[in-house]
């Protein structure tokens, strides 16, 4: 694997809403194929973060480069799945998979099997015709997470994906994240202020500061998927994690 | 079980029981209607008609044109298509611009202040404007019709596109759509519920508005007849008229109804 | 801050100026360029035929005499519609008889727009103020009814629920928990039929009377006066648009007053 190229560059990227600075100068590279949890307390500035990645914002100061561009989803394949529930609701389970396809102009025959395929993977082809208002919360997100991984996306962004769900579909929705991140190889961003989550997750965690955000610090988890939260190793990367924490 | 189907046939029993009131409460008010006008004869025909003879004008109706030189369905046309012409050009016209205003802020800065200059006016107020500029005629109750459909429709489509959630929008701008492309797979989608009830209240807003010009200053449609039968004394006719205004907005209504659900399948349902 | 003008403090009122001046201008320049000035008077004109009818009678009172006709025209019927449809809208909802035996006529009466009952009206009444109340009436009455009524029976069922293990009677809930709960659907009616009531007041001046705005206007077509008539329209606008403002703000008042009671 080729998991020592620089996928996503991040250059001192400052971001200020009138007169309140959020971000506070970060740098950080992202390698291809990378799965990085960023983590940070809630109001820090995680949100738009990820929004001066994909452009939702503009940056104040600073530059973001993918692939050594400068970032840009018309032409990265970016997927973003987003922190609130952003399923449409006057499409089927199916056209909200088939979504970013469409966009991207690919034919109909090929996108059909494709969100086949990932309506299988999660879980929801009986439910593909109908409409999000007939789902549960936990369904939805599913949704969503299908939509973002049927575009193969070569960027994955998750904004504290699970926060909502309760803690056994969260499990489960971990797990099937880290198997479809296996499968494709996509680089994700995951972004949460869960540490066991992060840390069940990843293969490297970015612990940022209170706001205004800087990066406090990067530590790589080296366990092999699945892992086991009761396992030793875990549980002291657990606690690394938290005691850095402590200091925000 | 068994106590969910008892529970449930009383409810019938209760909503039969309420429908055998309100049949009888028809009945009654019929009844009295016909008692004070043919019955006891209290009240002068010249006033109030009986219901015999309301029902004997309404047919014969369609096929006398007496006294006000037209059949029912002759005014009923030349008030429909003045109605639909208004309606099709407000229509056409209005949703494009509420669309535009609310997804490109720019020129809703500029168009929306002389928007709202005209939208407290009500549709008929123009009447009179029309009418000096182009005379009686098709023109002058079209231009009339079209103000009141433009006004309510623009606003509707308006208000309906600036619903539009932000997260729809980012998920299509994430994925890599244009802002045109937003603009049709996410924004008006959003706005249909709004934009199908903007349908209707302009299709009202037609409807009376027709019949207001008429009122004042026509010579044909449904509104010039019940006003010719005011001075002629026939309030018969009048009833008729105002019974066949009210079935055919309902029935308009009832086509919209329809649209709208073809439109909407799967956001109206189980609510 | 290097902030564009669009997003600057003044982007509204700059663009709202240029918009309305542009509006105008190519107004006065239309109808000063062309032969459509014979029929169309300017803005300029229009303006100064509204500011002047404060002070010179237009038939028999000034632009402000017909403006109070009407407004006491609204004022007088609105308020008994209201008063009557609040009590009609909630007593269909509280007693589900009445609603039965209630809503045949509601529905019959409901699609036939106000101003279709003009000529029976008149008939039935004269060409006096009954005629004006009556139809003003009925614009007003059905929408607060029919809000009124929504809002009595979608009252949440649990908070019934509740009261009622707690041992009220149907008609302390109704007092207490009801009434207080459909008051912004009674509101929400109540603003509907206002700007309904005021296009009706004048239809129906339009149609028969001899004061009044809408008498302003109509006369104004039959004597060719376009600026007569768009001197009224201004004053239309301005009256439709303060009243609507003015049920906004009540709306804001008693909503917080809503709130704190419940
Ligand atoms: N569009 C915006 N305008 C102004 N302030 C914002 C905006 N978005 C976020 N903020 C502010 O930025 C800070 C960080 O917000 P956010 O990125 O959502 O935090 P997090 O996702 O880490 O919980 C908050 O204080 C918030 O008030
Ligand atoms: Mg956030």
């Amino acid at each position: 694997m080729s998991k020592n190229i620089i996928k996503l560059e991040v250059k001192n990227l400052c971001k200020q809403f009138g007169d309140l600075l959020v971000l506070d100068d970060i740098s950080f590279n992202v390698n291809k194929g990378e799965f990085l949890c960023i983590v940070g307390p809630t109001g820090c500035g995680k949100t738009t973060f990820i929004n001066s990645i994909t452009k939702l914002y503009t940056p104040t100061s600073g530059e973001i480069l993918l692939d050594n561009e400068i970032v840009d989803p018309n032409k990265h394949n970016i997927a973003y799945i987003f922190q609130e529930e952003s399923t449409m609701d006057w499409l089927t389970v199916f056209q909200n998979v088939e979504f970013g396809l469409k966009v991207k102009k690919i034919p109909k025959a090929e996108r059909e099997i494709k969100v086949n395929e990932y309506l299988e993977i999660v879980g929801l082809t009986e439910f593909k015709d109908y409409y999000p208002r007939e789902l549960s919360a936990s369904m939805l997100q599913r949704v969503s997470i299908a939509r973002a991984f049927v575009t193969e996306p070569d960027l994955l962004l998750m904004d504290e994906p699970y926060g909502q769900l309760d803690i056994e579909l969260r499990f489960k929705l971990e797990d099937e994240l880290i198997n479809l991140w296996e499968r494709t190889g996509t680089t994700v961003l995951f972004i949460t202020h869960n540490i066991e989550e992060a840390v069940y997750l990843a293969e490297n965690i970015m612990i940022l500061t209170n706001k205004p955000a800087k990066v406090k610090s990067r530590l790589p988890v080296n366990l092999q998927h699945p892992r086991d939260i009761a396992d030793p190793e875990f549980v002291e990367i657990r606690n690394k994690v938290t005691e850095l924490i402590r200091w925000w | 079980m068994n106590e969910d189907i008892s529970i449930d046939s009383v409810q019938k029993r209760e909503k039969s029981g309420y429908i055998i009131i309100s049949l009888i409460s028809l009945v009654i008010g019929i009844f009295l209607w016909w008692l004070f006008t043919e019955g006891l004869g209290t009240i002068s025909h010249k006033i109030m008609p009986g219901p015999i003879r309301v029902f004997q004008s309404f047919f014969s109706k369609f096929y006398v044109s007496a006294p006000d030189g037209a059949t029912l369905l002759q005014h009923l046309g030349s008030s429909l298509q003045i109605t639909l012409l208004g309606y099709v050009i407000g229509v056409a016209i209005g949703i494009p611009l509420g669309i535009v205003m609310a997804w490109y802020p720019k020129f809703d800065l500029f168009a929306r202040p002389v928007f709202d200059l005209l939208r407290p006016i009500p549709g008929i107020a123009w009447i009179p404007v029309m009418i000096v500029l182009f005379g009686i005629g098709l023109l002058s109750k079209g231009m009339v019709v079209f103000l009141s459909v433009f006004v309510a429709i623009t606003i509707n489509t308006y208000t309906g596109i600036q619903q539009t959630k932000s997260v729809h929008k980012w998920v299509s701008h994430t994925f890599g759509a244009s802002n045109i492309y937003t603009l049709f797979h996410v924004a008006i989608p959003t706005a249909l519920p709004m934009l199908m009830t903007g349908l209707r209240v302009a299709l009202g807003a037609a409807w009376t508005t027709i019949i207001a010009a008429e009122l004042l200053a026509s010579t044909k449609g449904i509104g010039f007849m019940i006003q010719q039968s005011r001075g002629l004394f026939r309030p018969d006719i009048i009833i008729v008229g105002m019974i066949a205004i009210g079935i055919t907005g309902s029935v308009l209504g009832w086509l919209l109804g329809l649209l709208e659900k073809r439109v909407l399948k799967g956001r109206l349902s189980k609510e | 801050m290097n902030k564009t003008f669009w997003e600057s403090k003044w982007a509204k009122p700059i663009s709202a100026f240029i918009s309305i001046f542009g509006f105008l201008l190519i107004w006065h320049i239309g109808v000063n360029s062309s032969s459509l000035g014979e029929l169309m008077p300017g803005p300029i004109d229009v303006l100064s035929r509204f500011v002047g009818s404060f002070s010179v009678n237009i038939g028999q009172y000034t632009i402000l005499g017909h403006a109070l006709w009407s407004l006491s025209r609204v004022a007088i019927a609105y308020s008994v519609a209201s008063f009557a449809g609040v009590i009609c809208g909630l007593a269909m909802g509280r007693y589900p008889k009445f609603e039965a035996a209630f809503r045949p006529y509601f529905e019959i009466i409901r699609p036939i727009p106000p101003i279709a009952w003009i000529p029976m009206a008149i008939l039935w009444f004269g060409l006096g103020e009954l005629t004006k109340y009556f139809l003003i009436f009925l614009a007003a009455f059905s929408n607060v009814t029919l809000n009124a009524y929504t809002g009595a029976i979608s009252v949440d069922p649990e908070l019934i629920g509740a009261a009622r293990m707690l041992g009220a009677s149907d008609n302390q809930i109704f007092r207490t928990i009801t009434i207080p709960a459909s008051v912004p659907h009674i509101f929400a009616g109540m603003q509907i039929s206002l700007s309904s009531s005021w296009a009706t007041v004048v239809a129906a001046e339009m149609v028969r009377s001899s004061e009044g705005i809408g008498w302003m206007i109509v006369s104004g077509m039959e004597i060719n006066n376009m600026q007569q008539i768009l001197a009224g329209i201004v004053a239309i606008g301005l009256i439709g648009y303060g009243l609507a403002t003015f049920m906004r703000f009540l709306e804001r008042k008693l909503l917080v007053w809503n709130e704190r009671g419940a």
